[in-house]
């Protein structure tokens, strides 16, 4: 963990805060799914604040450099991340879906019903 | 045409409680609306409300408390209602504070809570140290005191329930509730007495009250700075 991997921990921190705060602010992202990236930057700064957290992970899991574990964390929590939203999405999916079908089958009703009354 | 109150009752798997709740409004408050909304239930929920005639609003899917609130919001405010207040499906909300709670709006309130803590003690429950600490955080950021902030009987006018139907990261939660105070609504509380739920399940665990918590103190202590002020305007007609 050079000094200047440690820099870059905390200026990410910083731009994710600011980045995650302007698109609750132009109301583009939902508090709740804010709540992720907030753990996230608090996690980047903590990491960079103290290098001891990873220096002692290193040495447990007997990985030689410690910059190492840090991005096999990174890649751990963000692969875990992305299956969640795999997993959102394909609840989405759903949901759109069956939207669409209620949705058709009520139009289809609809219309049935008004040919009925104006026969 | 005049309208004033519209209760709104969301309902997610309440086939236990909805036909006692809403057939005590129907039968001994008949002065208010109110409107079921279905939120996609897996129960019989949607067919008592069908088969008993109810004022139904039925979503074909699920989209949690929030999603269905919003709902009945849009639906006050289209139908051009005074007020709204959210009532729980599952009977532990009482109709006889309704009409107090109108007064408070008709007094140019904003936001009126259905609190059972103005007069009444707070228990010493893990439940109502959470209640103090969201009152401590809405104290300290928006400098007002909330006795119950957790209480989900709310009353909004006709300005709050525009804003609740329109705009994102509105939920019928503590922390829109204080980043409105913030953005100069007027908030107060009136003693209410609730029941215990009689059927169905509470929605809340360990979990969920960890996260509800977690999001709470965020959305109040960091996000709430950062967010623009909501506009709260008086129609001109």
């Amino acid at each position: 963990m050079t000094a200047t991997l440690r820099i870059i921990l905390v200026l990410a921190s910083a731009w994710a805060f600011y980045y995650v705060l302007r698109n609750i602010r132009d109301q583009k992202l939902q508090i709740n799914d804010s709540l992720f990236w907030f753990f996230f930057a608090v996690l980047l700064l903590l990491l960079a604040l103290f290098p001891q957290i990873t220096f002692f992970f290193a040495n447990v899991l007997q990985i030689e450099s410690p910059v190492n574990l840090l991005f096999l964390f990174m890649f751990a929590i963000l692969i875990y991340r992305s299956f969640r939203q795999s997993i959102r999405i394909s609840q989405l999916d759903n949901k759109i879906k069956e939207l669409t079908q209620n949705l058709t089958i009520y139009e289809k009703k609809n219309n049935d019903t008004k040919d009925e009354t104006e026969q | 045409m005049e309208r004033n109150v519209l209760i709104i009752i969301p309902a997610y798997n309440e086939e236990g409680n909805i036909e006692r709740v809403v057939s005590n409004l129907v039968q001994n408050y008949p002065q208010f609306d109110y409107v079921v909304v279905n939120d996609g239930s897996k129960d019989t929920t949607a067919d008592i409300c069908k088969r008993n005639g109810y004022n139904l609003l039925d979503q074909p899917i699920n989209l949690g408390l929030a999603g269905a609130v919003q709902t009945g919001m849009k639906y006050a405010y289209e139908n051009g209602y005074k007020a709204a207040i959210q009532f729980d499906g599952d009977g532990q909300h009482r109709p006889e504070f309704i009409s107090t709670m109108y007064e408070k709006i008709q007094e140019g309130y904003d936001i009126v809570i259905g609190s059972r803590f103005v007069t009444e003690k707070k228990p010493n429950t893990l439940r109502m140290f959470g209640s103090n600490l969201i009152q401590g955080i809405i104290r300290l950021t928006a400098h007002v005191n909330i006795q119950d902030p957790t209480s989900g009987m709310r009353m909004y006018n006709r300005k709050v329930i525009k804003v609740l139907a329109e705009q994102i990261n509105m939920g019928p939660e503590p922390d829109t509730v204080t980043h409105l105070i913030r953005s100069g609504a007027k908030v107060t509380e009136i003693q209410v007495k609730m029941d215990e739920r009689i059927a169905g399940e509470s929605y809340l665990n360990l979990s969920r009250s960890a996260k509800y918590m977690t999001t709470m103190f965020t959305s109040i202590l960091l996000i709430g700075f950062f967010r623009k002020k909501t506009i709260l305007q008086e129609e001109t007609a």
